[in-house]
């Protein structure tokens, strides 16, 4: 530590360049280490939990084996099998399809539903509630109410179409319908959750540029192209990145509901990196498609982060 | 002070002692009244729990206690019942009782829809159960893996010949493979048609719906209304529906698997035509809309008497039994073909795990659940079917519909093919079974597609 003589004039007191330099750096390396010290559990997370098991994902789809038994070296060979697999192919087409329905879905009746919250003035509360609640529910729960909503024999909305004149219709054991009405449900359940988001979002908004837009005669319309959707934009950049990670993960409402059936109709990624890996025991396989998966997940991430970047 | 502790301690004891006591007489309370609580099933000659093997009309052949056996071995098994705790509970209570009484056994269950992977996980973790209940469909791909121990030496042990010898051969065959014995045969089951005898009675079809494929078609039809489905059987893989589908191709003399199993099996025009009919069934309006309805779903709509003839398993045997339904109903066996006329069943087997270091004391546990007296109580509560030839004679002397799967069903099983790729192969034909169900193909296009997925999983 240096120590100033309280004697000392101004010009006295003036560092030296090699001092100030010595003492910038030693501030550098203590600030450094201090975000360090801080940092660190995260890093070592980081590392012991995702980085190796990624390192080790990448190995174990040069090999076969290694759960049950040893594992032995196959070149690329899972590799191979990956893309030259039909059902491989059909899996990342319904998660794709599925991520194309749900996504849009899911912030277009959000967007909607928080601009009405925000502009109940007052008591918005338990409708906010109620909207969050399904968020709430574990696929197995929301694949049970939902029974209750589309079985053709005693669910709600075939008792209508009955009622109508109309005829059941067969929601997850249509080829077409499937991987739509699984949408929907995921849709059902991410709603309140974004709306939550985009409603905080809005919260945050100056209000003052609004007043202005108004005084110069803008619309609700262009109000909201003009004013909103821009300033929403750090918003759209995590609720884009972070929807298509977890929709890309597609997993347990098609586990709970359709169990990738009928005729693999809704058998997405995940469910068939699980059965490769728990049901057939094919490490090699469901750990190329897994890392496959990764890869992706961060390539979209990467051109996701590209394309909402800030355009100053 | 002394004297003050030197009074409350023998107080303290003595109201541990009383407190001891009255845990006991509890204990043995709570013993009796589960034993009262069961439901009744018994087997001639089977214990209730904790008797001695004196009562034992038929010889238990572990009877002989083994003084050496100690420690604690692990039991997994899928659940055949809501009781299946309690079930097993009567069977380790005998085996303290007259086998072993310092080996605990440790029971526990897996999940039936996701039983592959818990197993594969117990597995994987080193440290498996020492004893598994496993069937047909899923062993011989542990077995290839190195998990299972081999039980050959043990079952061929001279002192349990005559053990051996009562439990059926076609049951060993499904046992020993790839050059090992991978467990001893227990429990069956049949995969048998639930008829509303009612209902084809007032139709006039009770005696000949089904002598051949085309008399169920036409039963179907003619008991199919607004209300009524006058067919239905599994169809998503989820469900396992492979066992509905299973008795037509072995009636046409096919399988999934050549006999060498090195490639498809479903070949010849007998199989193309059953899947035709298959296909025809599916697609004629008499069944619910494909895919609309699950397995329990199903049941409930031919208890509900909402299906006429109803593919599906001897279990539910047990629910239409104590809540029976307002109609007359039994069971009954797919129509003959072409080329026999076979049942569906698959088997179960209880294996030592290779990592288990309490062999000794997991065979045991097995000689003693395999014994006439246990495994015939627990199938009689679960309403299953037993490999074992000596008490058929014995078994569901209350239940009918039981009797008949046992005396009438079970000779003419033609289980499954125990290969390593059997579940991968039927998982992955499965898909074309249902797009053509939809009717999207002809019999000749299912089972040509159904081959092409098949010799793909063979082929690795």
């Amino acid at each position: 530590m240096t120590h100033i003589d309280p004697g000392l004039t101004g010009a006295q007191m003036t560092l030296s360049s090699e001092e100030h330099r010595r003492l910038a750096k030693r501030y550098r390396r203590r600030t450094t280490l201090t975000a360090y010290a801080f940092l660190g559990p995260n890093l070592v997370a980081f590392v012991v939990f995702l980085l190796i098991p990624v390192v080790w994902l990448l190995v174990s789809t040069f090999r076969t084996g290694g759960v049950l038994g040893p594992a032995e070296f196959v070149g690329l060979d899972n590799w191979r099998d990956t893309f030259s697999d039909p059902l491989a192919r059909t899996s990342i087409r319904n998660t794709v399809l599925y991520s194309a329905m749900a996504i849009p879905a899911v912030f277009i009746i959000a967007m909607i539903l928080a601009l009405a919250l925000h502009a109940i003035p007052r008591g918005g509360a338990p409708i906010r509630v109620a909207l969050y609640l399904p968020t709430l529910q574990p696929a197995v729960v929301a694949a049970f109410i939902f029974t209750f909503v589309l079985h053709p024999d005693f669910g709600v909305i075939n008792y209508a179409v009955r009622w109508l004149g109309g005829d059941p219709i067969n929601f997850l054991g249509d080829t077409t319908l499937a991987l739509p009405t699984i949408a929907g449900i995921e849709v059902w359940r991410g709603t309140g959750f974004w709306t939550m988001m985009f409603l905080a979002g809005l919260t945050a908004l100056p209000g003052e540029l609004y007043h202005a837009a108004e005084l110069d005669g803008a619309g609700a319309i262009r109000r909201f192209i003009r004013l909103t959707l821009p300033l929403l934009r750090p918003t759209f950049y995590f609720a884009v990145i972070f929807a298509t990670i977890v929709n890309l993960q597609l997993f347990d409402s098609v586990f709970a509901l359709t169990d990738g059936g009928p005729v693999n109709s809704t058998v997405s990624v995940s469910l068939y990196i699980y059965r490769s890996l728990f049901l057939f025991g094919d490490i090699g396989f469901g750990a190329t498609l897994s890392f496959l998966l990764v890869i992706t997940v961060l390539l979209l991430t990467g051109l996701q982060t590209y394309l909402l970047r800030d355009r100053k | 002070m002394f004297s003050s502790n030197s009074n409350r301690q023998p107080s303290s004891g003595r109201l541990w002692r009383v407190i001891a006591v009255i845990l006991a007489c509890a204990l043995v309370a709570a013993a009796c009244g589960n034993d009262d609580d069961s439901d009744g099933a018994s087997v001639p000659g089977a214990p209730e729990a904790g008797d001695s093997s004196d009562d034992i009309s038929t010889p238990a052949p572990t009877a002989e206690p083994g003084p050496e056996l100690s420690g604690t071995i692990g039991f997994i098994k899928g659940p055949h019942s809501a009781m299946e705790v309690e079930f097993n509970d009567q069977i380790i209570a005998d085996f303290n009782a007259q086998v072993a009484p310092d080996v605990e056994v440790e029971f526990s269950t897996y999940d039936w829809p996701v039983h592959v992977a818990e197993l594969t996980t117990l597995f994987a973790s080193g440290s498996p159960p020492d004893v598994q209940y496993l069937v047909d469909l899923i062993y011989p791909a542990f077995a290839e893996q190195g998990v299972l121990h081999d039980m050959t030496d043990l079952v061929n042990d001279p002192d349990w010949a005559e053990e051996r010898a009562n439990i059926s051969p076609f049951a060993w065959d499904l046992a020993e493979q790839q050059g090992g014995t991978w467990g001893v045969p227990v429990l069956g089951a049949v995969y048998n048609i639930f008829i509303n005898e009612t209902l084809l009675e007032e139709a006039g079809l009770l005696d000949s719906w089904d002598d051949s494929y085309e008399s169920m078609l036409a039963a179907a039809e003619a008991l199919t209304t607004d209300e009524v489905f006058g067919f239905g059987a599994r169809t998503s893989a989820a469900d396992f529906a492979w066992w509905d589908w299973y008795p037509y191709i072995h009636n046409a003399g096919g399988d999934v698997l050549s006999d060498d199993w090195t490639e498809c099996g479903l070949v010849g025009p007998d199989v193309v035509d059953a899947m035709q009919f298959l296909i025809d069934i599916h697609t004629a309006g008499v069944t619910p809309a494909i895919g609309s309805v699950d397995n329990q779903g199903l049941f409930d709509l031919f208890a509900a008497g909402r299906i006429a003839i109803l593919h599906h398993e001897t279990p539910n045997i047990v629910a239409l039994n104590e809540n029976p339904p307002d109609f007359e109903w039994t069971v009954a066996a797919a129509p003959p073909g072409p080329q026999g006329h076979t049942v569906m069943g698959n088997f179960g087997i209880l294996s030592i795990a290779e990592a288990s270091d309490n062999k000794e004391a997991a065979w045991e546990f097995i000689k003693h659940w395999a014994s006439a007296p246990q495994v015939g109580r627990f199938a009689e509560q679960v309403s299953l079917q037993v490999v074992r030839t000596d008490i058929l004679d014995d078994l569901f002397a209350d239940n009918p519909a039981m009797q008949r799967v046992q005396s009438e069903m079970v000779p003419r099983v033609q289980g499954l093919q125990p290969s390593p790729h059997i579940i991968e192969a039927l998982q992955a034909a499965w898909p074309v079974v249902e797009d053509a169900f939809r009717g999207n193909r002809t019999g000749e296009e299912a089972i040509a597609g159904m081959c092409e997925a098949i010799d793909g999983v063979l082929a690795g």
